[in-house]
């Protein structure tokens, strides 16, 4: 039964991969291999291109004889990336799937349901915790010289990370299924929870930036503090260098948390996963609405979706926070930043436009309601399909909101770079310019994406928002896009200036942001009609 | 009002609906019978356009679905056999989203919900978000927004799945009360003794192939529209 299920919950995450709704058929298998191989190709850039920096930085510490803390650094990172991530994910996905009912009706046991859920949550944080902690270990490998036993305790420390992301998701998940039972306005107040999280979360990151920078240059002397006061997080670095003693004590307590976890979601899963929960009864008073355009109606019903789901909210529209987060962090300390970019950069004229249009593109990147949202109709489509509107004003419903969302901060974010960094009047203009050109990019980059095999037939929303092919790309294209951006004007481009640089990327972004217009509107439209 | 020529669903190499004719004339209450997969709801979602069809004419009020969808989309009103709305919003908004798209003013949708709502007993619960409804409420739900701007044609597909005696007895009436007033329903329907004291007309579809068509007598004859349906089958698998 459980080979079943587990079968059954990979169908659902892998299904674009095997399937391909556009044509109603399977793929074939060099399509599926190719798909992968995609994915694949996207989680290692995203693996190499930030964590394998990450690593890289602070590698002193393995030359410095302080593996151990290089581990429990990148473990701690894994550790909060993966927790951090999942745990939303991890509550609908224990609690909130659509097929409860049905597979809670059937003669399985809730272990057996559990597992699989479990499963799914086990590989979200894998995911997120192996983009940490699998360049860790290969960086590692760099510096010290290579033992199959230093080898497999490595490999065994990447499991354990990601078992302990598994415990702490579940836990986390737990008290939000906890909570949101007990409170009214669930999405909202996940939301505000979530966004407390998230500023700590870049709290904590921006003064682990000036930590770890210290630690670097006083590695010995926290070591050591580190070692006597908080031991456990000795064992857990010092677990991944070959010392099996050490592994075995972090394995045990790993296991004995699991274990933990286990109980307690077993006791209460059959409670959480069939309540209804707290309902505020509003009664409804008669009022005169006002009568509204077709397109004001599709965009507003895309706005009530956006903002029902704190897990749409929070994994598709967490842009909107970092742009104004950045824009006000600007304003502060602007201008403490201005001499060190201008320092850095001495020898890259016009490094600092291309930074800043970079910069706010991937904040821009962040923002991509619009990839999911074709999907996100699921079972609604046939509303869609049988009213009198056309597949073009839908699409454009859900690109409008993803503009709507994001044009505000991203101006906010411009005009604080304007105000803040040294810049010539050209290149300020092309600080707006870019960035908000990028933006319609970037959102019907997203859409076209969403257009390809979106998978209907979902039973839990997280599989469209966090786990689609379209999605991934949509996200990782546009911090690959604003990576190369600022990245190859360092490397050669300030040689043509800042002005032609930004020029040439802004025409090029705009042709073939038009293309991608174009698409939606013919075939995009086409291809919604048939699914 | 509706005219279904020659209509052919494939799926693959399996035939949902072959060469399937049909002529449904303002004022009739017009009922689709056949078994489980026989192809009812494949031809319901091709009039309504949601399902792309392989060959043969649609028309709605003498316009070309494949020519105009908008206009022929804009006469009618389509209940799926499981009302699955917009669980995200309150029943009132998601009336409001119907209105705006049909272009109801804001005094018509306000009188009609009123009136549908009361109808139903459902006024009460409008505010409340559609997830909080039971299948029955959303089905009334989805009744009402097919109501609420005054289709030409409304296709059901089962619609009395889910509704309580009352609510079905209240939208019997009303399905008679809007053919009487020059509009036409098609609907699919399990329950034999509602199509046979419901309907003006009747279609069996067995395999996609339209089997019997025409006014409930001549249809049935003497007999019950059950024996005749059974009857047929009986014969169709033989």
């Amino acid at each position: 039964m459980l080979k079943l299920l587990i079968r059954k919950q990979m169908m659902e995450i892998f299904r674009s991969y095997f399937y391909n709704a556009k044509k109603n058929t399977a793929r074939s298998k060099a399509s599926t291999i190719l798909m992968f191989l995609f994915f694949g190709a996207l989680m290692t850039f995203l693996a190499v291109g930030m964590f394998g920096a990450l690593s890289f930085s602070l590698s002193s510490m393995i030359d410095a004889g302080f593996a151990w803390f290089y581990f429990a650094l990148m473990g701690l990172i894994a550790l909060l990336l993966g927790a951090f991530g999942a745990i939303f994910s991890t509550y609908t996905g224990l609690y909130l799937a659509k097929d409860n009912d049905l597979l809670l009706a059937m003669p399985i046991s809730i272990h057996a349901i559990m597992t699989s859920r479990l499963l799914s949550v086990y590989l979200m944080g894998l995911m997120y915790s192996a983009v940490v902690t699998i360049p860790a270990v290969v960086i590692y490998f760099f510096h010290v010289p290579f033992t199959v036993s230093r080898l497999i305790c490595a490999l065994l420390w990447i499991l354990l990370v990601s078992l302990i992301v598994m415990v702490l998701s579940c836990l986390l998940g737990y008290a939000v299924a906890r909570l949101s039972l007990k409170i009214k306005r669930k999405s909202l107040v996940t939301t505000v929870l979530a966004l407390v999280g998230i500023g700590l979360y870049y709290f904590l990151y921006f003064r682990a930036i000036d930590l770890v920078q210290d630690m670097l240059v006083n590695v010995a002397i926290y070591g050591e503090k580190i070692k006597g006061a908080a031991y456990g997080l000795y064992l857990f670095g010092q677990s991944a260098t070959g010392d099996w003693l050490a592994l075995a004590i972090v394995a045990a307590v790993v296991l004995a948390a699991c274990i933990v976890t286990w109980l307690v979601l077993q006791r209460s899963f059959l409670k959480v996963a069939t309540a209804t929960g707290a309902v505020a009864q509003v009664k409804y008073t008669e009022r005169t609405a006002r009568q509204q355009s077709i397109s004001s109606a599709l965009l507003k019903k895309e706005l009530a979706r956006f903002t029902s789901s704190s897990n749409y909210m929070l994994n598709c529209g967490l842009g909107v926070l970092l742009m104004l987060l950045a824009g006000v962090m600007l304003l502060i300390k602007g201008q403490a930043l201005v001499p060190v970019l201008s320092m850095l950069l001495a020898d890259r004229p016009g490094a600092v436009a291309a930074l800043a249009c970079a910069v706010v593109c991937m904040a821009v990147a962040s923002n991509d309601m619009a990839a999911p949202s074709v999907a996100l109709e699921g079972k609604n489509l046939w509303i869609a399909k049988s009213l009198p509107v056309t597949s073009w004003q839908v699409l454009r419903a859900k690109l409008d909101l993803q503009l709507l969302l994001t044009v505000v901060p991203t101006l906010f974010l411009c005009v604080c770079l304007a105000v803040t960094l040294p810049l010539s009047a050209v290149e300020r203009v092309f600080v707006f310019l870019l960035p908000l050109i990028f933006m319609v990019f970037s959102a019907c980059l997203g859409l076209v994406m969403g257009l390809q095999n979106p998978n209907l037939l979902w039973t839990n929303e997280i599989y469209p928002i966090k786990q689609s092919l379209g999605v991934t790309v949509a996200l990782l294209g546009g911090w690959a896009y604003a990576a190369a951006l600022g990245g190859v004007y360092v490397w050669v481009g300030w040689k043509l200036g800042a002005v032609i640089y930004l020029g040439i990327f802004s025409i090029a972004t705009l042709i073939i942001a038009g293309l991608l217009y174009l698409w939606l509107k013919k075939r995009g439209a086409a291809a919604f009609e048939a699914l | 009002m509706l005219q279904i020529e020659h209509l052919t669903k494939k799926f693959g190499e399996k035939v949902a609906v072959d060469d399937l004719s049909l002529h449904i004339a303002p004022g009739e209450v017009y009922g689709f019978i056949g078994h489980n997969g026989a192809g009812k709801t494949t031809t319901l979602r091709s009039v309504v356009g949601i399902q792309q069809f392989d060959a043969g004419r649609i028309k709605i009020d003498g316009i070309s679905l494949q020519d105009d969808p908008m206009a022929c989309k804009r006469r009618l009103a389509y209940i799926p056999d499981n009302p699955d709305l917009y669980d995200f919003m309150t029943g009132i908004k998601y009336l409001n989203f119907v209105a705006d798209v049909f272009g109801v003013s804001a005094a018509d949708r306000q009188e009609r919900i009123h009136k549908y709502g009361d109808l139903f007993e459902l006024t009460d619960d409008l505010a409340q978000p559609i997830s909080t409804y039971s299948h029955g409420m959303k089905q009334k739900l989805a009744v009402i927004s097919a109501w609420l701007h005054q289709p030409r044609l409304i296709l059901m597909d089962e619609p009395f799945v889910g509704l309580d005696p009352k609510a079905s007895h209240i939208l019997k009436g009303m399905m008679r009360e809007f053919c009487d007033g020059g509009g036409a329903i098609f609907f699919s329907t399990h329950v034999l003794e509602v199509a046979e004291k419901l309907c003006d007309k009747v279609a069996i579809i067995r395999h996609g192939k339209l089997i019997r068509s025409g006014t409930m007598e001549e249809v049935k004859g003497d007999d019950s529209l059950e024996e005749v349906f059974l009857e047929l089958e009986d014969e169709e698998s033989c």
